[in-house]
């Protein structure tokens, strides 16, 4: 909140509850529940991004960001919205095909040698 | 689930996001993990505004649920890209105790914790500390260096928060990127030196990080004993 107690723009919050966006739904229909970090990115080029009249804003603001593949908190983050929101909407276009996961989590919650070296190094060399 | 470009998440190159990494920074309230997050983040540290779950909808799968309102978490994480296919993320734990089951989330699948101890407040990272015992993740103790909080040595920490041989504990301060960078290091270090040994590039199926090799996590090898936390909690060091 800037000072001066205006709520203004975006300080002013949504204009609609989050939940509104999944027509109130808090859980994905069907499928796992996205991980934080899992990658997702969608299954075919930008050709048929404009093509559907029943893509909401959110979704197509989604697929702008899924062009390349992308992180669900990076798309939470990017978006302004809230984690669980973002995880039903995906969910939705997984059902839809629009996109697909790349990457759920790492497998068995142990990466390989190889890449924890490769963290390692990234980190030393930032 | 459809998979779309690549079907071999373990294999690198490519395009964009190949693998992501979390890690959990955790700790007692005011113990500095929103400032460790911001030293290193290459994004503000971004909050995410979670609605736990709303009394406004009327789908019937969440009976059971009591009187159930509107919450929302704010979480803090930051990103790092280590390189153009690799890049890590920090997540801070929420800091109030009745979002615990958020804990699991955040944990699941995670590289490692850092827990940060705060001296004055040592005892806030016991539940830090049982938790990441308990799920078996590799984490370190990172003591943030307050100004004008008593100094101790390492090693008193270690024994004041009953800790495992193994388990690193380092001195560091949350503000400054090189602290927070080494912090992050010798987790990372960490983790390599607890992976169960001969096993190498098998990926471990099923639960966490399979069997920790012998002699590295002796609490961990009987997940159904407990340290007795009454002497953890008598063990703290007097003032220096």
């Amino acid at each position: 909140m800037p000072r001066g107690d205006k709520w203004s723009d975006r300080y002013a919050g949504p204009v609609v509850r989050p939940y509104a966006l999944t027509g109130g739904r808090t859980a994905p229909a069907r499928g796992e529940v996205l991980d934080l970090i899992a990658i997702v990115a969608t299954t075919e080029p930008a050709e048929r991004e404009n093509d559907s009249i029943d893509l909401t804003p959110e979704d197509r603001r989604i697929l702008g960001l899924c062009l390349k593949p992308v992180t669900v908190t990076d798309i939470a983050s990017a978006t302004a919205l809230p984690l669980g929101v973002i995880r039903v909407l995906l969910a939705d276009l997984i059902a839809r095909d629009r996109i697909g996961v790349l990457q759920q989590r790492p497998p068995g919650g142990q990466p390989s040698a190889d890449l924890l070296k490769e963290v390692l190094h990234g980190l030393r060399t930032l | 689930m459809g998979s779309a470009r690549s079907d071999a998440p373990g294999n690198s190159s490519d395009d964009g996001l190949l693998a992501a990494f979390k890690i959990v920074i955790a700790g007692g309230f005011g113990a500095g993990k929103t400032t460790l997050v911001g030293a290193v983040s290459e994004v503000r540290p971004l909050r995410t505004e979670e609605t736990l779950s709303s009394g406004s909808i009327a789908t019937d799968d969440l009976g059971g649920v009591g009187n159930k309102t509107t919450t929302t978490v704010a979480m803090d994480f930051g990103r790092i890209t280590l390189n153009d296919h690799l890049v890590l993320y920090l997540f801070g734990t929420p800091g109030q105790e009745r979002f615990w089951f958020m804990w699991d989330e955040l944990s699941y699948g995670a590289l490692g914790a850092v827990v940060l101890a705060d001296t004055r407040r040592l005892d806030d990272c016991f539940p830090s500390v049982d938790y990441f015992e308990k799920c078996q993740l590799p984490f370190i103790v990172a003591i943030n260096c307050f100004d004008g909080a008593p100094r101790y040595d390492p090693r008193d920490v270690r024994v004041a928060l009953d800790l495992d041989l193994v388990v690193p504990v380092v001195a560091c301060d949350a503000r400054e990127r090189e602290s927070v960078k080494q912090v992050l290091i010798t987790l990372v270090e960490h983790v390599l030196a607890s992976r169960p040994a001969p096993a190498g590039r098998k990926a471990a199926t099923g639960t966490y990080g399979a069997a920790p090799a012998a002699g590295t996590y002796p609490l961990a090898s009987a997940p159904g004993l407990e340290r007795p936390i009454p002497a953890r909690v008598d063990r703290r060091p007097a003032p220096a």
